[in-house]
């Protein structure tokens, strides 16, 4: 592994851990769980920054409590009598009237705490048999069903138990830090192997941490020490044992969604009405889907699922209570930031949105495929339809912010026309955008075939550089759609050779645009012959319309017509110089933004007037009625000169 | 063009009236303005029918509504006004692109088709709300369902259960008391008013909790802290609803085209989300019960849906106006229920002598049977609803997302 990315990753685990970690016991937790992560993290590496006096505190602490807590040193309380296992041999009554009157001494003690039972582990086993016990004995006393009164006093006395315990319960799972430190020996039921780290400062003099990037999502987050999961999974069997099962999911979800909101908050997510994402303007909009994407993945990614492994664990074996209890607890933070995704989708469709929602699109897509282990159960399966569903609608809305497109170029009004004929500033907008989302084209062809339907698993691939898939077809759709609204901006330039020019110029751009980029690939070579082929034929259409009076002026009759007076031929050498003038003075003013382009169309130009022109000064010259002192204003290069200064945009 | 013409005449909509009134517009297609008509008239007399089939069965019989024998704000009521609400859309739907089809859709009409997307966006708060809001009625369901299936256990009933029963009702009661405070309904009903200080809940039983946290009273209530609304907490419904209903005006009578059909959907929107709000708890709804955001009443005669949408908003506000109901969290019919079953069980236990015996004993467990049977209704029924609600809310983001309100989607 290099070395580098090793440092990215921690740099990613830390900010995870400052992200989420509320209190530092959960972050030596999370810290030891991303340890195991794949080998690549070592404890010491991810201490070497903790001052050596922590650690040694941790060395001390560590060597002599973890061992086997289960079993306290000194019971407080004198020990629980056995209980027979087994009922197939009716115990006697004044037997069980005993263990009752037991139980209820010992339970009541424990009942009346003035502190939390679990905060010493002796007492929390202590409890936790005693409630065995009971247990044991109401059902005795049930399937006897001869002792009421008796089987009154037991079903009272468990009833207690069970509100006693579901309020450990949320106060372990609330602040496990209450309780976990308190003593060396906190983590009763720890493996051997869990030590005690004491999390004095923790990272507490270091600045605050810049979020980086978190490119890593394939980490498990703890927000409770082993020992204290432990510790709630005990509670939770009890309550369900004695079938309080549903009060004791009420009371987990109760208890974890403070942590589950915060942890959101501090992902920067704050709650936002449909109706203010839609008032809000762009820019503020755009800032809060920046935030909300890694917020999305961090929710998706490792918030859920950490909660989706601590419910499994607190609930191992309880089921359908884990995914009762699971559901209830992330369900509002779920569908808050869902409801972003919906309300962005329905906000607006103006394009500069598109690759913001593409951006969203992605993210939901992605992870959907790792939700389906996190939301297996039923009662979980409507939010994994509800994350499906706000992938469903981002997808269309990035077709409809495509279909916007469309409508813009289309009503795009032609009020103002370029001067010189240049490019307009709506191609250059449509091309530069065609080109930028061309850079997500596999996301949407995907949006665009519209088999948004198969989003469950890892889309189809579809291939969406063919001419022919609907990304294309959509693409050369809208060339198509701007190809005309140019044409329609053309016509109003009142000179018909501007419209040309006007007209070249786009298309060459477009020309240019389009291959110099995957453009190229979706518009495919038939569509770029006839492209071409339309730029030649604008500019024949120029040449034609600009320099038809030129070259009919130029005309002096075949070889085979007989000669023109001499004057006939001073008029049309004058009518030349006149033309000449008037084009050079507005067309040198008219612009081709396209180097080549314009070598072309001037080369095109001389190559036609030139030997013309060099024909009627031989004519001119030959003519038996020319004066001697014929003068001609210009050379046939003078004339090749000013052809070669057209198009330069200058104004006079 | 008085509308008033076609509202007794109308025969019983066919689903097919709308196909033929565009044969018959195909057929002569110079003369456009009839088959506006017709459209115009068929979308108004569908509109009239679906609210007439909301009205409940022993008002106006003779508005050829069947009432469908649920009871207004009942569960299955609130689906089919929902059901009702996205039949309306589609027929709008279908009402403009026809409209646009024939060109017969100038920039006003556009501008009003806008419109009514803009205010239907507005609804989707509401539709959020509504969701969280049924969400949490299914949550005091469950806590309901702990205490009447702990008494219906098979065998006696012991102090236990009671115990078990007691505390689970009192949950509940926390939870009521805080979805009331929410929704800023003033007073408290009686029940809840009656347990919310009882201390057989946890703050008895724990004083560690109470230690630990230094007061009894925030215990119990932080304990069962209920609303995480997932819309933001400084949403109010009362003003969504303004929103909604903000501008919606009858068309005067020479404003022909769209002008009718947008305003219909407006009003059938905003008495839709009314009646969301009114029916489950959502934040500061009681302000939107009292200030009577009702829609402003469309004019009787104008619109042949005008009668029955106006019975509809009478009998709404009638309901909220109920005496009985005026600090409930919801005005669905199943909460009242819930809470008057819950009320009913609470005081059977308080009055019952320990040990069980007796009449005492059949009070309490016909009580929890009762209790049980609503319940049960709840669960089948709000999971639908619930499901219900997302449509709309899909409905109208999709037709945001497909651009329906845009005149160039299918122009060319």
């Amino acid at each position: 592994m290099a070395e580098d990315g090793e440092e990215k990753l921690l740099a990613t685990v830390q900010h995870i851990v400052k992200t989420l970690g509320r209190t530092d016991t959960m972050t030596e937790d999370i810290l030891k769980v991303f340890s195991n992560y794949d080998g690549r993290l070592s404890l010491d590496k991810l201490y070497a920054t903790r001052a050596a006096a922590a650690v040694a505190a941790v060395a001390a602490a560590g060597g002599a409590g973890a061992g086997e807590h289960s079993v306290p040193a000194s019971p407080p309380m004198p020990p629980p009598p056995a209980v027979p296992p087994s009922v197939a041999v009716m115990p006697a009554v004044t037997s069980l009237e005993r263990t009752v009157r037991t139980l209820d001494r010992q339970i009541s003690q424990f009942v009346t705490m003035d502190r939390l039972i679990w905060a010493d582990s002796a007492d929390a086993d202590a409890f936790l048999e005693a409630v065995d016990d009971l247990i044991g004995t109401v059902q005795e006393l049930d399937a006897a069903g001869t002792n009421r009164g008796l089987l009154d006093r037991a079903d009272e006395l468990l009833s207690r138990c069970m509100a006693r315990l579901e309020d450990e319960f949320r106060s372990l799972i609330e602040r496990p830090d209450d309780v976990a430190p308190a003593a060396p020996g906190g983590f009763a039921s720890d493996e051997s192997e869990e030590e005690d780290y004491d999390a004095d400062d923790g990272y507490g003099d270091e600045p605050i941490p810049i979020a980086k990037p978190v490119s890593d999502f394939d980490v498990v987050i703890d927000a409770l020490p082993p020992g204290s999961v432990s510790d709630v999974h005990q509670i939770a069997r009890r309550m369900v044992d004695a079938g309080f099962g549903r009060e004791c999911a009420e009371a987990y979800a109760a208890a974890r969604r403070g942590f589950i909101d915060e942890s959101v908050a501090r992902l920067g997510i704050r709650a936002r009405t449909i109706d203010e994402v839609h008032s809000l303007p762009w820019e503020e909009l755009e800032f809060d889907i920046a935030r909300w994407i890694p917020a999305f993945k961090m929710v998706f990614r490792i918030l859920i699922p950490s909660e989706r492994r601590l419910c499994d664990r607190v609930f191992d074996g309880l089921a359908p209570y884990g995914d009762l209890a699971f559901v209830a607890a992330v369900r509002t933070q779920a569908l808050q930031l869902i409801s972003f995704g919906d309300a962005v989708s329905a906000a607006s469709r103006a394009p500069e949105r598109l690759f913001r929602v593409i951006d969203m699109y992605e993210a939901v897509r992605d992870l959907l495929p790792d939700l389906d282990p996190v939301f297996a159960d039923p009662y979980s399966a409507a939010l994994r339809a509800e994350v499906s569903a706000v992938c469903n609608t981002l997808g269309s809305s990035i077709k409809g912010i495509f279909m916007e497109l469309e409508n813009l170029i289309r009503r795009d009004p032609a009020r103002v026309s370029v001067p010189g004929g240049g490019i307009h500033p709506i191609t250059r907008y449509v091309m530069n955008y065609l080109r930028a989302a061309c850079g997500s084209r596999q996301t949407l062809e995907e949006v665009m075939e519209g088999d948004l339907g198969a989003v469950g698993g890892a889309a189809i691939a579809v291939d969406p550089d063919r001419p022919t898939s609907s990304l294309a077809v959509h693409i050369a759709w809208i060339m198509d759609v701007l190809h005309k609204n140019l044409e329609t901006k053309s016509k109003i330039y009142r000179d018909p050779p501007l419209a040309s020019i006007f007209l070249m110029n786009n298309g060459k751009y477009i020309i240019h645009k389009v291959n110099d980029s995957e453009l190229g690939v979706l518009l495919g070579d038939e569509w770029m012959k006839q492209m071409m082929s339309r730029v030649r034929r604008w500019s024949l259409e120029y040449q034609r319309g600009a320099w038809a009076k030129v070259m009919s002026v130029l005309q002096t009759g075949g070889p085979g017509i007989g000669s023109l007076p001499a004057k006939a031929l001073l008029q049309k050498l004058r009518m030349f110089n006149g033309y000449l003038e008037e084009i050079c003075a507005i067309q040198s003013e008219w612009v081709i933004a396209d180097e080549q382009l314009r070598e072309d169309v001037r080369a095109a130009i001389t190559d036609s007037v030139k030997p013309a022109y060099m024909g009627l000064i031989s004519r001119l010259k030959s003519s038996p009625e020319a004066a001697q002192d014929l003068f001609i204003k210009h050379s046939p290069e003078d004339v090749e000169a000013r052809i070669q200064h057209l198009f330069e945009g200058v104004s006079k | 063009m008085p509308l008033t013409e076609h509202q007794g005449s109308s025969s019983s909509p066919s689903p097919f009236s709308f196909g033929r009134s565009l044969l018959s517009l195909r057929r002569d297609h110079v003369t456009m303005p009839s088959g506006e008509e017709a459209d115009l008239e068929a979308f108004q007399r569908h509109f009239a029918a679906s609210l007439g089939e909301l009205l409940p069965g022993e008002v106006e019989g003779g508005g050829g509504g069947g009432g469908g024998g649920e009871e207004i704000l009942s569960v299955a009521w609130i689906r089919r006004l929902l059901e009702a609400f996205i039949l309306c859309q589609e027929e709008f739907r279908v009402f403009v692109a026809q409209a646009r089809r024939r060109g017969a859709l100038p920039a006003a009409g556009e501008k009003l088709v806008v419109e009514f997307h803009e205010r239907a966006v507005k609804a989707l708060d509401v539709c959020n709300a509504a969701r969280d809001g049924v969400d949490q009625v299914r949550r005091w369901e469950r806590l309901a369902d702990i205490a009447a299936s702990v008494l219906l256990a098979p065998g006696e009933i012991h102090e236990g259960q009671l115990r078990r029963a007691r505390k689970a009702l009192s949950d509940l009661a926390v939870l009521l008391v805080d979805d009331t405070a929410a929704s800023g309904t003033g007073g408290v009903a009686s029940f809840l008013a009656s347990h919310r200080n009882r201390s057989f809940g946890r703050a008895r039983a724990s004083p560690s909790r109470a230690s630990l946290t230094g007061a009894t009273s925030a215990t119990s209530s932080s304990h069962f802290r209920s609303l995480s609304w997932s819309v933001s907490r400084v949403w109010s419904a009362s003003r969504q609803l303004q929103a909604i209903g903000a501008g919606l005006a009858a068309p005067r009578a020479h404003e022909a085209g769209l002008a009718a059909p947008v305003y219909a959907m407006g009003c059938v929107l905003h008495l839709v989300a009314w009646a969301l709000v009114a029916a489950v708890p959502c934040p500061d709804r009681s302000t939107a019960l009292q200030a009577h955001h009702l829609p402003a009443a469309p004019p009787r005669a104008a619109f042949p849906w005008a009668p029955p949408l106006l019975t509809l908003q009478e009998r709404l506000a009638e309901e909220g106006k109920r005496k009985d109901r005026r600090n409930s969290c919801g005005l669905l019919k199943e909460i009242h229920v819930l809470e008057k079953s819950t009320q009913k069980l609470a005081d059977a236990i308080d009055a019952a002598p320990i040990p069980l015996f007796g009449d005492r004993e059949a009070d309490v467990r016909e009580a929890a049977a009762e209790l049980a049977a609503v319940c049960a209704a709840m669960r089948d029924g709000l999971e639908p609803l619930e499901r219900q609600v997302r449509e709309v809310f899909h409905r109208i983001v999709r037709s945001r997302v497909e651009g329906l309100d845009s005149s160039m989607h299918n122009a060319d």
